[in-house]
């Protein structure tokens, strides 16, 4: 149920995560500067992280955490505890990050974008839930 | 306890898999229809501006700040009796706006404004995260002053990268950009004297904030944004949108040629330029 969870967190982030590369890349909208938050965040210099757009990597992240939580799910995985590490260890490096992006919004931007917050949600939502999986899985095995 | 707990995993394992799984299943597809269609939908209607409410505080300060400004003096091109009047406000250390000027504008110009197709406006409209769009739209109005405000503005457009941001789009190339400005005058043949004089007295500065106030209150929020005979089209529109915009209100008005011109009350959103009296270049 847990990983269940994180599966559908995941989809909503994938598509939270696309829609601002497509923001990104002028696919939706129209580029403009402006006084808005996204506009000021997604066109900073912060807005590009290892020569692809943040946004992007927040998709490849959602996928990759949507993949393999959907894999833990599956009957011959479900009990394999291997799935709640790698959930939890991907889901902190992706608070990590949304964490220093938040930092970089409100303190060297001074803007704030309403889908990074989204994403910010999502993503922390995901971290529970794994660190969840994780004690839980213990729990059930000291239990037995 | 060892005996006790196992049948809870058998059972949380067993129990009603199947219908668990369905419903899983289902909450993704929906989850994708959903996406698929909130995507779609702000493909086709574009949120214009951040709607968060300390952007709308920063907006309606910015409104207030401006709200004591003149009539607006936009800069003008074109035939005056053009059935649509395209109008623009952007701000010149915008490099989007610096784009659409470079890419795009010389197209409009050729095809759309000597035509006759279309009598075109531009009014400043500096936004406050560039420090030296203000300078730059005082050179403008400078130049204009001596009657060159549209090689002024092809300059400066052009030029972005020598006074403008810096490529991280957040700090600029100088602090100081007069002396770049001064080389612009230099190159398009102002009397350099008369216009360093106005640029240091900022005697224009009321212009640049009586077009940025007409902005304020037509709820401008970014730039470019372009007015097609009072039509907003919001952020940056390849020369295709420009176009079929003008050539629609073109239609738009040659099936409605008796619409009265002059009921539309002045300064309300709702403008109905070919009532406005052209401006002076």
């Amino acid at each position: 149920m847990r990983r269940m969870i994180i599966a559908a967190l995941a989809l909503i982030g994938v598509f939270v995560a696309l829609y601002l590369t497509l923001y990104k890349m002028g696919v939706i909208g129209h580029l403009a500067c402006g006084l808005g938050g996204c506009e000021r965040v997604n066109t900073s210099k912060w807005a590009i992280f290892a020569g692809a757009p943040v946004a992007a990597w927040g998709v490849a992240f959602y996928t990759t955490t949507f993949v393999v939580a959907l894999i833990g799910t599956s009957p011959s995985w479900i009990d394999r505890r291997e799935i709640a590490y790698v959930l939890a260890g991907m889901s902190f490096v992706g608070v990590a990050f949304t964490a220093w992006l938040t930092y970089l919004e409100l303190f060297v931007i001074e803007a704030i974008c309403k889908y990074c917050v989204t994403s910010a949600v999502i993503v922390t939502a995901i971290f529970i839930v794994s660190i969840a999986d994780v004690a839980m899985g213990s729990r059930v095995q000291s239990g037995e | 306890m060892a005996n006790n707990n196992p049948p809870r995993n058998a059972k949380s394992a067993a129990a009603k898999p199947s219908s668990n799984r369905g419903a899983f299943y289902g909450i993704l597809v929906a989850i994708v229809i959903v996406g698929i269609a909130a995507i779609l939908y702000l493909k086709a209607s574009p949120p214009s501006a951040d709607s968060g409410a300390s952007a709308q505080a920063a907006y309606a300060a910015l409104q207030r700040d401006y709200a004591k400004a003149g009539p607006p003096r936009p800069y003008v091109m074109g035939d005056s009796t053009a059935p649509v009047v395209i109008e623009e406000f952007a701000d010149f250390e915008c490099p989007v706006c610096g784009s659409y000027a470079t890419v795009t504008e010389p197209d409009v110009r050729r095809m759309i404004i000597d035509t006759h197709l279309a009598y075109y406006k531009y009014y400043d409209f500096p936004l406050p995260m560039h420090h030296n769009t203000q300078s730059a739209s005082n050179a403008a109005a400078c130049a204009a002053d001596q009657g060159k405000f549209w090689e002024m503005h092809d300059q400066l457009f052009a030029g972005q990268d020598a006074w403008g941001l810096n490529p991280d789009g957040a700090t600029q190339v100088t602090d100081n950009p007069k002396s770049v400005f001064m080389g612009y005058a230099k190159a398009i043949g102002l009397n350099t004297s008369d216009f360093e004089q106005c640029y240091d007295s900022k005697k224009e500065q009321a212009r640049v904030n009586a077009n940025a106030a007409e902005g304020f209150r037509r709820n401008v929020n970014q730039t470019p944004t372009f007015f097609i005979n009072g039509k907003m089209f919001a952020g940056s529109i390849p020369y295709d949108v420009m176009k079929k915009a003008v050539d629609d209100a073109a239609a738009a008005k040659k099936s409605a040629p008796a619409a009265a011109p002059a009921t539309t009350p002045a300064g309300t959103s709702a403008v109905n330029p070919a009532a406005k009296p052209a401006a002076p270049k």
